[in-house]
């Protein structure tokens, strides 16, 4: 590129980030007032969260099994009185109340022990002040010996002491020194609560037992330091360091992600509603300019309320030292200027405002719920984070606020962030290129090639009606179900005649004498069909069972509807047989598609801190059971999508409404996995979303061979491959070893039923959802056409 | 100036929107393309336009292909579509300066240009009112004056006159006639005859992706023997139309 192109480019580029600084500049239309609406309704629910998050009464002991002890140093008699005094009450808190109460501040055990200063050492010294001493080496040991986070440490003879200040008040007071660790926030908020709960208690114990009246004296001085001196920052605060941590960054994000929005989807695709983009596209002006004109302009757009929103924040003089202040502002910036990318790539695959704005939405929620994740995880979290775009820039500025800023955290995740932005400005400049995203088609060659590309529905032109309500309900209804069944209960009836010789069998049948619930019933029936899954013999009954099905499935719509060939009824139920290119490359990608949707269900319960790998091999007593799942989840996938999708939808489609046909396969569905062990509501919606997912793929492709394909690499990846639980049962061969944290949530992994009780699946689901429904909208208005 | 050749567009598999299209148009000619509703009028003047690529064939402006000198192109280009495309809040002396600046016009010009097309159409008084309030004829007016402000010597006009009064109407054929004289060479395409007949010096009929007949409006009255051009367009149209398409 010449002098002379670099300078139209630029001035191409610059004409174009100025349009949106012009009075009548911005060639885009206006933002719905709507979408503004739900951006308000959206940050005032994540508020509401956090703020219940942040609040006093929320259950932190439940999500934690770790012990939090204390350790006392030469604790004076008064305070072992105390200590006792406190212990009972505590007890009888917790008879009458059934669990441990905050009132007593977050403790488990009080450890004390005994120490004299012992000679000369370059870790101890005394505080100059008042003789007490500093030995972090000794203290640090025993704070991790007894798993404590807090040593207080009393001065020799405090009782002595205090009982000198009695008689004389001007006497020596003395000092209650506390270390703590300082690793994670949490601790510094456990010790604040420990001083302010339980010591400050102590000191009014004091005072009662000598008879003093409360007057605003204090007899005893308590002074909290972290354990690492060199971390030491005096007048750290607490209040400031949360909402520096959360609700400040928070704040940044949304704003940065709504003036994005704003400002980006409003540009190209704005102007292809309009209709001026044609205008700009024939001009001299290089696309890659017309990217970079446009993100620069949306860019700055945005800088100017997240200015506006950070100047406050800099005034406050806790956050005010330059290094701080440089950090957040490159991560702002950063961050600015990779959303606004993703604004622009939105823009332009869209084609109206709103359309992209619609687009944008599940960009903000991931965005959003990266923030939460973040906040969530603050105390706990991993460095790696810290290199993360999005993750790295909240850290970033968290940290920064509460004067922590790391120079290596900055550099990694904005470079990071600032190579993912290149690489959707790259996509969006080629995007640029293809007639698809810049060219409307005029309405008659638009209709014409709507009626080529989509047609109609194949799905539903197959079936034959039936008008007999008994005939149908037997016939469309009942006959999967049972057809399953059946062959299930097939499969079953061998390995359970096996087990029944075994000892286990009537340690079964005893357990049943001595329940009271149907549900103890069920949960032991559940775990000894768990035990039948990692049986050989069983996989393979079950697999022939399957295989079965499909069989009779298919005779059973010949022989019933009259079908000619095979062929025909085949395609009756799902699945067209006539181009075998067609079905090889939909069954691969409904592999590679299952793959990666189960990918990201793993990947979002890991970087939500539920699981963990433990590392990569198949025991070799594992090999047979591993192959013959490999084998069983062909002809299982295959079977449950024939049943509820191939066969079901459009015969009942042909009676009722298609929308009725989808809703109730969905619900037969859902109702169906409801026999698995460790059934939730949100399971339920799960299976519900996920049978929609399928339904919907089914009608858009016309066929089950992708569905088949999806379910079955879903399974296998989920049960053989990392290791979690299928749907209640659990996988004995896998080729991941994966196992729940101890902090895992049941809503986030599902618990028994697997990750498809759980949100990390809701997650998935839903976004692979959005975008089957707008290929589905897309294949039904192809050309962007307002007036086709 | 303008040479097609054997352009094919297909935007489905099964189904050719253009079917083999090749034309020349040389310096100072006004170059017509009639059809019905979607012949595919609108998808060639767009492959002309360089906005779309031909499934097969090529189109070269002055010498110059698309795929090698786009923005060559683009500089020598003048585009107008069917719909009036003006953004409403704007005004025009604010979207002159805009165009004017991405077609890299120098800056000391920009003004003298913009005092020449906006006396030339009377859009000096509304100059600096918003798009949104002016009328349709005006908007096209100003349309077309932004459009040519790099005074190009190719121009294409989808529908120039379509929904415009009979003055404005009168206003833009006498420009158009105007810009052939001054030796641009220029592509529109139109449905209505008397523009046609007043102004092409060759039509193109285009019927389902193909050109059936070109030639000069009295050369195809002619060949077709009726009375007048609208005529002879009916007949040729209804020779080559099969309905089962």
């Amino acid at each position: 590129m010449n002098g002379t192109n670099f300078r139209s480019w630029f001035r191409g580029a610059k004409t174009l980030a100025s349009g949106f600084f012009k009075k009548h500049g911005q060639m885009g239309a206006q933002a719905p007032v709507s979408t503004f609406l739900i951006c308000i309704g959206l940050v005032a629910v994540v508020f509401l969260a956090l703020i219940s998050w942040m609040w006093w009464w929320f259950p932190y002991h439940l999500f934690s099994d770790e012990v939090y002890n204390v350790v006392v140093v030469n604790a004076p008699d008064s305070f072992i009185d105390y200590n006792r005094y406190m212990q009972k009450s505590r007890d009888r808190k917790s008879r009458d109340y059934g669990s441990r109460t905050d009132l007593f501040t977050n403790f488990d055990n009080i450890v004390s022990f005994k120490y004299t200063y012992d000679g000369y050492g370059s870790s101890r010294f005394f505080y100059k002040e008042n003789n007490a001493l500093y030995d972090f080496v000794t203290f640090g040991k025993w704070m991790r010996e007894q798993k404590a986070y807090l040593t207080v440490v009393f001065p020799e003879g405090f009782d002595e002491k205090i009982s000198a200040r009695t008689k004389d008040a001007s006497s020596e007071k003395p000092e209650i020194l506390t270390y703590y660790r300082t690793n994670s926030l949490e601790y510094t908020y456990m010790k604040k609560d420990f001083i302010d709960e339980y010591l400050k208690g102590y000191q009014d114990y004091i005072r009662a037992k000598h008879g003093w009246v409360y007057a605003g004296t204090v007899d005893s001085q308590i002074r909290d330091d972290p354990m690492d001196l060199s971390a030491r920052s005096s007048g750290r605060n607490y209040v400031f360091d949360i909402l520096g941590r959360s609700f400040i960054p928070l704040l940044m994000f949304i704003v940065i992600l709504y003036s994005a929005m704003s400002a980006g989807t409003n540009v190209i695709s704005g102007q292809k509603e309009l209709g001026t983009f044609t205008g700009i596209l024939m001009t001299p002006v290089p696309r890659s300019a017309i990217i970079a004109g446009n993100l620069a302009g949306v860019s700055l757009k945005t800088l100017i309320p997240v200015t506006i929103i950070s100047a406050p924040v800099f005034l406050i003089p806790y956050y005010r030292t330059y290094s701080n202040i440089g950090a957040v502002i490159i991560h702002l910036i950063i961050l600015t200027v990779f959303i606004s990318s993703v604004t622009i790539l939105i823009s332009v695959i869209n084609d109206s405002v709103v359309s992209a704005q619609t687009s944008f939405l599940p960009v903000f929620l991931i965005f959003v719920s990266v923030c939460v994740t973040c906040i969530q995880n603050s105390m706990g979290r991993e460095d790696f984070y810290l290199y993360l775009p999005v993750y790295g820039q909240f850290y970033g500025i968290g940290d920064a606020l509460s004067g922590n800023a790391n120079a290596g955290g900055i550099i990694s995740t904005s470079l990071a962030t600032l190579m993912l932005a290149v690489i959707v400005v790259l996509i969006s400049e080629r995007l640029l290129h293809s007639e698809r995203y810049t060219v409307s088609i005029d309405p008659v060659t638009a209709k014409e090639i709507r009626q080529a590309r989509s047609g109609k529905y194949t799905v539903f032109q197959i079936a034959d009606k039936i008008t007999d309500n008994t005939v149908f309900f037997c016939k469309e209804i009942i006959y999967p179900l049972a057809v399953i069944g059946i062959f299930q209960l097939f499969a079953v009836i061998p390995v359970v005649i096996a087990y029944m010789r075994r000892a286990e069998y009537s340690q079964y049948i005893a357990d049943l004498q001595n329940v009271t619930e149907v549900s103890q019933v069920l949960n032991k029936t559940f775990e000894v069909i768990a035990i039948f899954m990692g049986n050989p013999v069983f996989l393979a009954l079950m697999t022939i069972a399957y295989m079965l099905i499909i069989a009779v499935c298919i005779i059973h719509t010949k022989r019933v509807f009259h079908k000619k060939t095979f062929s025909e009824a085949l395609r009756t139920c799902g699945l067209p047989v006539e181009k075998r290119e067609g079905i090889i490359k939909e069954y691969l990608s409904g592999l590679l598609a299952g793959f990666i949707m189960m990918s990201c269900v793993c990947l979002i319960l890991k970087l939500s801190g539920q699981i963990e790998f433990k590392g990569f091999g198949l025991g070799k007593e594992y090999l047979p059971l591993f192959l013959i799942n490999l084998v069983m989840w062909f002809p299982q996938g295959a079977s449950e999508e024939l049943l509820f999708r191939g066969y079901m939808i459009p015969r009942i489609g042909s009676r009722y409404k298609k929308a009725v046909a989808v809703f109730f396969s969905c619900i037969m569905f859902s109702v169906f996995h409801s026999l698995n062990m460790g059934f939730t509501p949100l399971a339920s919606v799960n299976l519900f979303l996920i049978a929609l997912l399928f339904a919907l793929i089914y009608i858009k492709t016309g066929s089950i061979w992708m569905t088949s394909a999806i379910h079955t690499m879903w399974n296998l990846c989920q049960g053989n491959i990392y290791g979690l639980q299928v749907s209640g049962t659990e996988s004995h061969a896998a080729v991941i070893n994966t196992s729940y944290l101890s902090g895992a949530k049941d809503i986030i992994t599902g618990g028994t039923f697997g990750p498809e009780g759980g949100l990390a699946v809701t997650a998935v689901t839903s976004v692979c959802l959005i975008i089957v429904i707008i290929l589905l909208a897309n294949s039904r208005d192809l050309t962007r056409n307002k007036d086709a | 100036m303008i040479s097609v050749k054997d352009i094919h567009k297909s935007y489905t598999k099964d189904s050719e929107t253009l079917k083999g299209i090749s034309f020349e148009i040389g310096e100072g000619k006004i170059f017509g393309l009639l059809g019905p509703n979607g012949a595919g009028k609108t998808t060639l003047m767009q492959i002309i336009a360089t906005l779309m690529k031909p499934t097969s064939g090529t189109v070269e402006i002055n010498g110059m292909s698309p795929d090698n000198d786009l923005l060559k192109i683009h500089k020598i280009l003048g585009f107008l579509t069917t719909e009036i495309k003006l953004d409403p809040v704007s005004t025009p002396d604010h979207l002159f300066d805009f165009f004017a600046e991405l077609y890299d016009i120098p800056q000391d010009e920009i003004n003298s240009r913009k005092e020449k097309a906006f006396g030339r159409f009377g859009i000096t008084q509304f100059a600096n009112r918003r798009i949104s309030e002016l009328s349709t004829g005006m908007k096209q007016k100003i349309s077309i004056a932004i459009s040519l402000l790099h005074e190009p010597p190719v121009i294409i006009f989808d529908e120039p006159t379509n929904g415009l009064d009979i003055l404005t109407s009168r206003q833009v054929t006498d420009y158009l006639k105007e810009l052939r004289n001054e030796g641009r060479c220029i592509i529109l395409s139109t449905h209505i005859f008397s523009v046609a007949e007043e102004l092409c010096d060759e039509v193109a009929i285009i019927v389902d992706g193909k050109i059936v007949a070109q030639g000069t409006v009295d050369e195809l009255t002619a060949l077709s023997g009726e009375k007048n051009f609208e005529d002879a367009f009916f007949k040729i149209y209804v020779e080559n139309h099969k309905e089962d398409q």
